[in-house]
């Protein structure tokens, strides 16, 4: 490791963000209880789980929560460059005429989100698919944009954005290091 | 030599009530005649072939076993998914040859509704031993036998489900028979594995049943009683109306009975789940405590098998412990449904059943991809088109289609009329002229208003139209597109263009013509259809060939709106291969986004409402000057029949 990784968000503002991401989704939502949430495994999960509690400690609305198991693509140069795939879901619930939130930690090259789209329109006939995420960090390879945003971060190339959140690596916070 | 009639069962639902019980009659005398240890030759000179695409032990060993106490032979393919089906052979082709090699086909398939196919192109009667997660129907005999033999009847048991009721193939077979012999069932399913909609909805529908659910939390607390458990009457809840608002599981039930007579506990189906939906530990486990309340005391504990830990060892010792009898059923009960066929063959056999006719998409109008992501007509290629019949549909705003070959309700938002060529958003007030259609063979369907105008169907009736683009506009966004590209790429050699059609293709060659004309280089270009099913990538230009792969794809579509067709288009290209990357590039984009897609090029934003509909006129790219000063953008709004018929106020 060359650099020390810079922390682009600690704690409590990785707290916060989420609770601005939550209060966004109420809003735009408004009283429609066609709302769900997916989050793409693990982090953006994660993620989903503490969005959904937000909604229901603040909002007092009771919101499904999802997941989406998406492979992620080598990018390690061996072997085939594969794309990201579904691999697994936990939907317990129809997608039919649901809005659907759909949940991840980064936003980067949007290959996930587009194999995220797939499944979601393999499943049933939502009546739309919106995207939270906790940071976009630019580079899009594919026309995807988010609908809510933590923190947008400009990451040198080379570089990678760690989220770490507490259920998983046992603190929350998000970094800038070096890959490794 | 015996024969055998052409019936085939693939659910539980082709045995009349009847059939089932002289299939029952025979089994009795099965069972007897083996344990005498007598000699049968009902099925002498008969061969069953078992084409097994899923490992199974018991059915299809105790299919085997049954054809050979008949008498019969049994032919066999080691692996299925190692030989044909590897070839990419088809399974109508696979089940036509197995016909002129044997009388009898036993069919296990991963597929939903893969039996009815086989059915359909198989010359000999086809048994279903089991599709995808859909139906189990020898298996459900077995149990029905089982439950008969010990509870002496079926009319007014109580069963209550346990465990996996949502992949749990045999269970929803199960249902089906307990619901038409007049049985109650009380449903307790692991959270999150509820019988799923559609066999509830089936059950409202044809036979005016419903049955509770109740947590397995409820179920645990049964050692205080029942008391705690709402179960249906001991008559089959009859509801006087069903509404599509009210969900079916919380219809209230009457008083709980007086005792359960069977628990069904079923195994959860690791192998039809697509992730870890659920953790094993948080499953069912069933052991002896259960059966000591005083409602519980008489009620007998059935199991499919295999098991893996729902059902505890100790239990196994306890005559109300009637897995392994039920297991030892499958060979006489089997025996007796090939012997009722053979009994069928003979004069006057056995009429044909009512079926529904499936509905008629003629010429290029496609029939709609059925809804279900593991039925049999997303894996057998073109020589299955989705076949559909009318279904009851709860909700009126929609039109409700049901998938002739897996039975999943699709549901239609806009209809058209193949000879008027117009469209309309269904309602209910169309329910008649759709009807007619039907009958008429004049029915199309459509996803959205996109594909109805691809097809080129007009809206039933449009607004005011008013012109927001000339020729002159069109041409300066057209161009304003290809400098936003060439600036923005840094290596147009790398580009290759699709678009979508019909008129994202025409603009697609513009914007080549133009990148052309202003760099000297000169993009492949393909364009893509996102209705079509198979080989939906071509190229327009000449060449031979259109490769995606490690290239930059710019995909181009004339209206951007709510952005399905984006993702269906991203879809297609990525089953050709991996691109470096994506553009996308909109002559208009109109808002109204329901995915999060943004195009990076775009001629012109447009706002507009909902009910408004923005259509670009593009001549041909052979067209000459005159026809390209015809292009146009025009909107104009849709106005729906419903709307048309309100009084005015």
């Amino acid at each position: 490791m060359s650099a020390a990784p810079t922390v682009v968000l600690d704690a409590a503002q990785l707290a916060r963000s989420l609770k601005r991401i939550a209060m966004e989704i109420a809003e735009r939502s408004g009283d429609d209880d066609n709302l769900v949430l997916v989050g793409i495994v693990r982090r953006g999960a994660k993620l989903a789980e503490r969005i959904a509690s937000e909604l229901r400690v603040d909002g007092k609305r009771q919101v499904p929560v999802g997941t989406l198991d998406i492979s992620s693509y080598r990018d390690d140069g061996k072997g085939s460059p594969g794309d990201p795939r579904l691999i697994g879901r936990d939907i317990p619930f129809s997608l039919d005429g649901k809005r659907v939130v759909l949940v991840d930690d980064v936003l980067y090259t949007g290959r996930t989100v587009r194999a995220a789209l797939d499944a979601i329109s393999d499943l049933g006939r939502a009546e739309s698919v919106q995207l939270a995420v906790l940071v976009d960090r630019g580079e899009r390879e594919l026309p995807i944009r988010a609908d809510f945003v933590g923190k947008n971060i400009q990451a040198p190339d080379g570089q990678r954005v760690y989220v770490r959140l507490s259920e998983i690596d046992g603190a929350d916070s998000v970094v800038i290091g070096e890959r490794k | 030599m015996a024969q055998l009639a052409k019936i085939d069962v693939v659910s539980i639902e082709d045995l009349q009530t009847s059939e089932i019980e002289r299939i029952f009659e025979l089994a009795d005398e099965y069972s007897e005649e083996l344990a005498r240890g007598g000699q049968i030759t009902s099925a002498a000179g008969l061969i069953m072939a078992t084409l097994f695409y899923e490992p199974s032990t018991r059915t299809r060993l105790s299919f085997e076993s049954a054809m050979h106490r008949l008498g019969g032979a049994v032919i066999s393919s080691a692996d299925m998914q190692a030989s044909s089906a590897a070839k990419g052979e088809s399974l109508a082709d696979t089940v036509r040859v197995v016909s002129s090699y044997a009388d009898l086909i036993v069919l296990r398939h991963p597929h939903d509704g893969a039996a009815r196919v086989a059915a359909d192109y198989a010359s000999c009667p086809v048994l279903n031993a089991g599709d995808g997660s859909r139906e189990h129907p020898t298996q459900t005999l077995c149990d029905l036998y089982i439950l008969r033999r010990k509870k002496g009847h079926l009319k007014g048991l109580t069963v209550a489900l346990c465990g996996d009721l949502k992949f749990g193939r045999t269970v929803h077979s199960l249902i089906y028979a307990l619901a038409r012999f007049g049985a109650n069932i009380v449903a307790v399913p692991t959270a999150g594995m509820d019988v799923p909609r559609y066999v509830l909805e089936r059950l409202a529908s044809e036979r005016n049943y419903s049955f509770s659910t109740v947590t397995m939390d409820e179920l645990k607390g049964l050692a205080g009683g029942l008391d705690a458990l709402y179960l249906t009457p001991s008559a089959p809840h009859q509801m006087a109306l069903f509404t599509g608002d009210e969900d079916i599981r919380q219809i209230p039930s009457a008083e709980p009975p007086a005792a359960l007579d069977a628990f069904y506990v079923t195994r959860l189906q690791k192998e039809r789940m697509t992730g870890k939906e659920i953790n094993s530990s948080e499953y069912v486990r069933f052991d002896a405590r259960a059966l000591k309340t005083s409602r519980t005391q008489a009620a007998v504990v059935m199991h499919p098998l295999p098991r893996t830990n729902e059902l505890a060892y100790e239990l196994d010792s306890d005559p109300r412990a009637v897995y392994f009898e039920q297991a030892a059923a499958g060979v006489p009960v089997r025996m007796a449904l090939i012997a009722w066929l053979i009994e069928n063959s003979e004069p006057p056999g056995r009429g044909a059943r009512a079926v529904a006719v499936p509905i008629r998409f003629k010429g290029e109008t496609l029939p709609p991809r059925c809804a279900n992501a593991n039925c049999i007509s997303r894996f057998e290629g073109a020589y299955l088109r989705p076949r559909f019949t009318l279904a009851r549909g709860a909700d009126s705003s929609v039109l409700a289609l049901k998938c002739d070959f897996c039975e999943r309700e699709l549901k239609i938002e806009f209809v058209g009329h193949v000879r008027s060529r117009r469209y309309y958003r269904y309602d209910d007030t169309l329910q008649g002229y759709v009807r007619q259609w039907i009958e008429e063979g004049s029915l199309a369907v459509f996803e959205s208003v996109k594909q109805a105008e691809e097809s080129g169907y007009e809206p039933y009736k449009r607004g005011p139209q008013r012109d927001i683009m000339k020729a002159d506009e069109v041409a300066r966004a057209v161009d304003l597109l290809a400098d936003q590209m060439i600036a923005d790429l840094p290596d147009l050699t790398s580009v290759s263009m699709v678009g979508v059609i019909s008129r994202g293709a025409i603009l697609a060659l513009r914007l080549r013509d133009l990148i052309e004309s202003k760099t000297k280089i000169r993009p492949p270009c393909a364009a893509l259809d996102v209705y079509s099913p198979a080989d939906a990538l071509n190229p327009i230009d000449g060449s031979d060939e259109f490769n995606v792969e490690g290239r930059t794809v710019v995909l181009i579509d004339d209206v951007i709106n709510s952005g399905w067709t984006v993702q269906r288009a991203m879809a297609t290209i990525w089953r050709r291969g991996r691109p470096a990357a994506v553009k996308l590039a909109v002559l208009i984009d109109r808002g109204h986004r329901a995915v999060p897609i943004r195009p990076n090029y775009c001629g012109k934003n447009i706002p507009t409402s909902r009910s408004e509909r923005v259509q670009v006129r593009l001549a041909a790219p052979d067209a000459d000057g005159k026809s390209k000063a015809n292009d146009r953008v025009m909107i104009y709004s849709i106005v729906e029949p419903l709307k048309e018929t309100e009084p005015a106020s």
